[in-house]
């Protein structure tokens, strides 16, 4: 790859003490791992490659902590490295790039060493950079921000996405010139971005998809998180920032029901499998029941996680339900008792998502600590945890339909297939944009009746659209595009012969799709989805704010 | 699906070791599993019948129409009804789907066991208290009850012989002696066995209600008798403190190339103990019938020996009391039992530890150390992109994410985890699926735990109208933990 001059200068780590002006550099201060890497040319490439294998993903976290992502470097080593690397690209922005400094490990003790006008300077730099970083985490993880305390997953869905999303940008582009400030900042973007173009379709088996956009729903007053089908598919659940689960009939769009209770936004849903009882998970850190047939609520709400429930899964007998929260933990809970009945020590990071394999033995949960873990459902043991190389924080995970496989989403743009049992990632499946919000999908079927089920995965995207790769191909299938906003849930089902697909969005809105018969004309007049409104929001509209409950801040 | 990331070594050990659960609700006399093993029935003094959920161990249901202490329980095939016979007279047939009462069947006198015909659960057996024992068909509201004999089968005399009318008195007169004590159907429900309190074992037909066969077993009465799942076994309980097991023929094949004059029983194994002469209060076959399991009177062991030698292999402790009933899981290594004093239900299963190395992908577990050998492009730098476009470049695997394997479990491991007997319609067993209800466990801790104060909780008496004030102090801790076990009271 090629680099600016400025960049390459600053990563050579020439010895000569002339140019670095730091005369004392006690050999105490370079570590082994240095030492072992044999030449110091040998040792810039492989610090350079580090660096930009960090490019590729940024890291996002509000502290230094890193794992390794070349695998020969020790922790210790890349969390200072990505702290100084952070710290040189905003200082980029206001002045020349420094002379040429070696990335020894000591970087921040040398700092200080430095004088102490430029030490406190960068004390001073300090906190922007880290509330930067920390924006840059999806579903706004910081408890202390406003406007996102009480939304969780679909966090400020209704204010300026746009000027996060530019934030976020202007935040990688950083990263990309490496601090330099003679690069232009943010025009290049385009071209530079990982995101490959969709192949061209090619001749054998259904090379592409044809959903069709079919309902658009609107009656939820905030972004919308989570959208399922009910396991009969004839019932579509959606709940989101405004605290509010909305129950509506997949036929004719019609709202069915709407379950309000939770104080603060709902950030994951779930339908018992015999499709009477829906779950969802809140920002209020609680989990809430609510009787699809009655239209009531369970009077007893799961209350027991200390903070944000980010993701939940009934088991498919219905009789435990798996959540995974912002507080690290995974809880087992008796759902007809309401109680706890294990609790995972599962991550060292806020836990994004959960599933739970088709036949109940197997758990997967995710965390923004990069890695995805395999429980024993009936012990609570850990059976296997799967960790990228590049370690992104993985936001989503789901089983595939016949449990050998997990789909795992994360925040370096990818969407990538496991084969658990070996360890090994099969498929990374690319092209939508994945940042910084938790996003969500699944799996769906296509091919011709008759011709043997083809599976393909789906995902929203932070563009607004929503995409469907073939599994094996990698190949994008259908590129659906509708939503103004980021597309945080995808879900399919077949309904009588029919295929259905229903996205939910930040832009408040849940889409329902079905797939055009391969038969019939393409040229369809009706492209425009019809609208079902409901009726009753002009009425009544509750304050959204009075769903933001106090998280103790 | 979880059998493939799990240690072959833990799932190689097929009998439990460590006493890891203590289910409670209510006095509990009488248990059984239903044949997938996702629920256990518990019968209680008090003529309740609460259905544990073993996953979660958590009250399933509680189905209440028994006045006295129930005596057994049978469930259908497809896990959906349940038998369950009680001192108060009665068999109540239910229906898990809803809670509801099938069929009420009252009898004569107390009933010591009814069983379900195993492909029909409208048809039971039941053995009664100093009563004849009775085939039961209740597909019409009306049962239809037929008695079954107990005399033991004696061979036609030949028909150009005499038979001496003194003789034949003299056997009348015994056969009379005779009372049946239980009666359990085959594995195809074409023939019962029946036990005698003379120590004979009679096969009788279903079909005709006769006796086919009849062999003596033992001097004492018989107790118990159970078959092993998959039918070929039957181990017999007595009151001479031996435990039989006793391979059966193949009975379908009566009348293609089998006579019932040519039936021979034998007993294959005696398992007693010789030294301390227990006798045993309950005893059960293990999921695969390669253990039996007993409980043992005035002591709180369970003895568990293998049948291949038939030595003992294994002393189940923990409690501190007297066991009762024990049962094996169908298909896990996991022995309940519950206690006679305290009504509780133990659980013994298999602790595996965890596997660090399931923790972080990057480390492996060895026996010793090992020299790393590096690779030779261990350290070798390559640009990411390249990285990143030949890590793309090699998912060239065509996965399959939509088929599931069917039984994917036998293939892989000999473990004891499969279908039950094998039987052709192994897999009708996940048809039923019972409901989960949401409002069972308020129900249930405001009847049985009440809470005295912060963090302790005294059991109410299951009795209508007794006053828990006079039980001990072992029943209240017993109380107190079985109440944590459910987490609503252990967070209140």
């Amino acid at each position: 790859m090629n680099m600016s001059p400025a960049k390459r200068r600053r990563v050579n780590p020439s010895p000569s003490p002339s140019v670095d002006d730091r005369s004392i550099q006690s050999p105490v201060e370079s570590s082994s791992d240095e030492l072992a890497a044999g030449s110091d040319r040998d040792e810039a490439e492989r610090r350079r490659a580090s660096w930009s294998l960090q490019k590729v993903y940024p890291p996002q976290r509000p502290y230094p902590r890193s794992r390794s992502y070349s695998g020969s470097e020790s922790p210790d080593e890349l969390a200072v490295d990505a702290e100084v690397y952070w710290r040189t690209s905003r200082r980029g922005r206001g002045r020349p790039a420094r002379p040429a400094r070696s990335p020894t490990p000591t970087e921040v003790s040398e700092d200080y060493q430095d004088g102490d006008e430029e030490g406190q300077d960068e004390e001073q730099e300090e906190e922007p950079d880290e509330e930067q970083e920390t924006e840059a985490i999806g579903r706004g993880d910081e408890p202390d921000r406003e406007e996102t305390e009480a939304l969780g997953r679909g966090d400020d869905l209704d204010d300026d996405h746009d000027d996060h999303r530019e934030r976020d940008r202007d935040h990688r582009d950083q990263t990309m010139d490496g601090g330099a400030d003679d690069t232009p900042m943010a025009d290049d973007y385009e071209d530079r971005s990982p995101t490959p173009v969709p192949p061209p379709p090619v001749p054998p088996k259904p090379d592409k998809l044809e959903y069709r956009a079919k309902f658009l729903l609107r009656g939820h007053l905030r972004g919308v998180s989570a959208v399922k089908f009910s396991p009969d598919a004839t019932m579509i659940a959606s709940g989101g920032a405004d605290a509010a689960v909305k129950v509506w009939d997949t036929r004719s769009g019609r709202l069915i029901n709407t379950f309000e209770g939770h104080l603060a936004g709902i950030s994951t849903i779930s339908w018992s499998p015999d499709g009477a009882t829906i779950a969802s998970g809140s920002d209020d850190k609680t989990i809430r029941l609510w009787n699809v047939l009655t239209g009531k609520a369970h009077p007893i709400p799961f209350v027991g996680h200390h903070n944000y429930v980010y993701q939940i899964a009934f088991s498919p007998k219905g009789n435990i339900l798996v959540s995974g929260s912002y507080d690290e933990a995974v809880f087992l809970w008796d759902v007809r008792s309401a109680s706890v009945m294990r609790s995972l020590p599962a991550h060292s990071d806020p836990v994004g998502g959960i599933d739970v394999v088709w036949d109940g033995t197997l758990i997967a949960s995710c965390a923004t600590d990069g890695l995805i873990r395999i429980w024993d459902t009936a012990t609570g043991q850990c059976l296997r945890t799967l960790v990228h190389e590049d370690n992104p924080p993985v936001t989503s995970v789901r089983f595939s339909p016949n449990g050998k496989f997990v789909l795992a989403w994360s925040l370096d743009d990818c969407v990538r297939l496991w084969n658990y049992v070996e360890g090994r990632c099969i498929k990374t499946y690319q092209g939508h944009v994945n940042r910084k919000f938790s996003l969500s999908g699944g799996f769906g079927i296509y091919g011709l009746p008759g011709a043997p089920a083809e599976a393909f995965v789906v995902s929203g995207s932070e563009d607004g659209a929503v995409l469907c790769w073939d599994v094996v191909s990698k190949k994008v299938l259908q590129r659906i595009e509708g939503h103004t906003g980021v597309v945080l849930g995808v879900d399919t089902c077949a309904l009588e012969g029919k295929r259905l697909m229903v996205s939910c969005g930040i832009d408040g809105t849940v889409r329902v799709y079905e797939e055009a018969d391969p038969e019939t004309e393409p040229t369809e007049p009706e492209t425009q989805p019809h609208t079902v409104q409901e009726e009753s929001q002009e009425k009544e509209a509750p304050e959204p704010q009075d769903t933001e409950m106090g998280e103790g801040e | 699906m979880n059998l493939s990331l799990i240690d072959p070594f833990v799932l190689a050990q097929d009998y439990p070791d460590t006493l890891t659960e203590k289910l409670r609700s209510g006095h509990a006399t009488c248990l059984r599993f239903n044949r997938k093993g996702d629920y256990l029935a518990s019968g209680r003094v008090d003529g309740t019948v609460v259905i544990f959920d073993i996953e979660t161990n958590g009250v399933a249901r509680k189905l209440r129409g028994h006045t006295r202490q129930i005596q057994s329980l049978s469930w259908s095939r497809d896990g959906r009804y349940l038998l369950s016979s009680s001192q108060d007279w009665k068999c109540i047939l239910w229906d898990l789907k809803d809670g509801s009462r099938v069929r009420t069947v009252r009898f004569e006198a107390p009933v010591y066991i009814a069983e379900l015909h195993p492909y029909n659960h409208l048809l039971f057996v039941a053995s009664l208290f100093e009563d004849q024992p009775v085939l039961v068909d209740i597909s019409s509201p009306k049962p239809i009850k037929r008695i079954l004999p107990s005399a033991p089968f004696r061979p036609p005399p030949p028909p150009d012989e005499d038979v001496d009318p003194a003789v034949m008195a003299k056997q009348a007169a015994q056969d009379a002696k005779h009372s049946t004590c239980v009666t359990i159907f085959t594995a195809l429900g074409n023939h019962i066995i029946a036990g005698t309190s003379k120590g004979w074992l009679n096969i009788i037909e279903t079909q005709t209600c006769t006796t086919i066969y009849s062999m003596r077993l033992c001097n004492g009465v018989v107790i118990l008798l159970r078959l092993s799942s998959n039918g070929r076994d039957l181990l017999s309980n007595s009151s001479d403190r031996v435990i039989r097991t006793i391979v059966m023929p193949d009975l379908s094949r009566l009348g293609v190339d089998l006579e019932p004059s040519s039936i021979k029983l034998q007993v294959e194994h005696k398992f007693q103990d010789v030294v301390n002469r227990l006798s045993w209060n309950h005893v059960t076959f293990s999921s695969t019938s390669e253990f039996v399991t007993a409980s043992t009177f005035m002591n709180p062991d369970i003895y568990v020996w293998e049948r291949s030698h038939g030595s003992l292999v294994k002393i189940l402790e923990g409690p501190r009391e007297e066991l009762g009933v024990v049962e094996w899981h169908p298909s896990r290594p996991m022995v309940v039992a519950c206690g006679l004093e305290s009504g509780c239900i133990y659980t013994w299963s298999i602790v595996s530890p965890q596997k660090w190395s399931a923790l972080a992908p990057d480390f492996g577990e060895v026996e010793e150390n090992v020299v790393y050998m590096e690779r030779e492009d261990e350290f070798d730098v390559h640009p990411a992109e390249e990285v990143h476009q030949r890590r793309l470049d090699q998912e060239d695997e065509v996965p399959d994410v939509l088929t599931i394997e069917p039984s994917l479990h036998s293939t892989y491991y000999a473990a004891p985890v499969s279908d039950p007997a094998g039987h052709p319609d192994g897999d009708d067993l996940g048809s039923f699926r019972m409901p989960v209800l949401l409002d069972i466990s308020d129900s249930e801790s405001e009847e049985d735990i009440v809470a005295v104060g912060p963090g302790t909780m005294r059991r109410r008496s299951p009795g209508a109208g007794r006053d828990a004030n006079g039980e001990g102090e072992k029943e209240k801790a017993g109380a107190g933990r079985g109440g944590g076990q459910r987490g609503r009271r252990r967070n209140a």
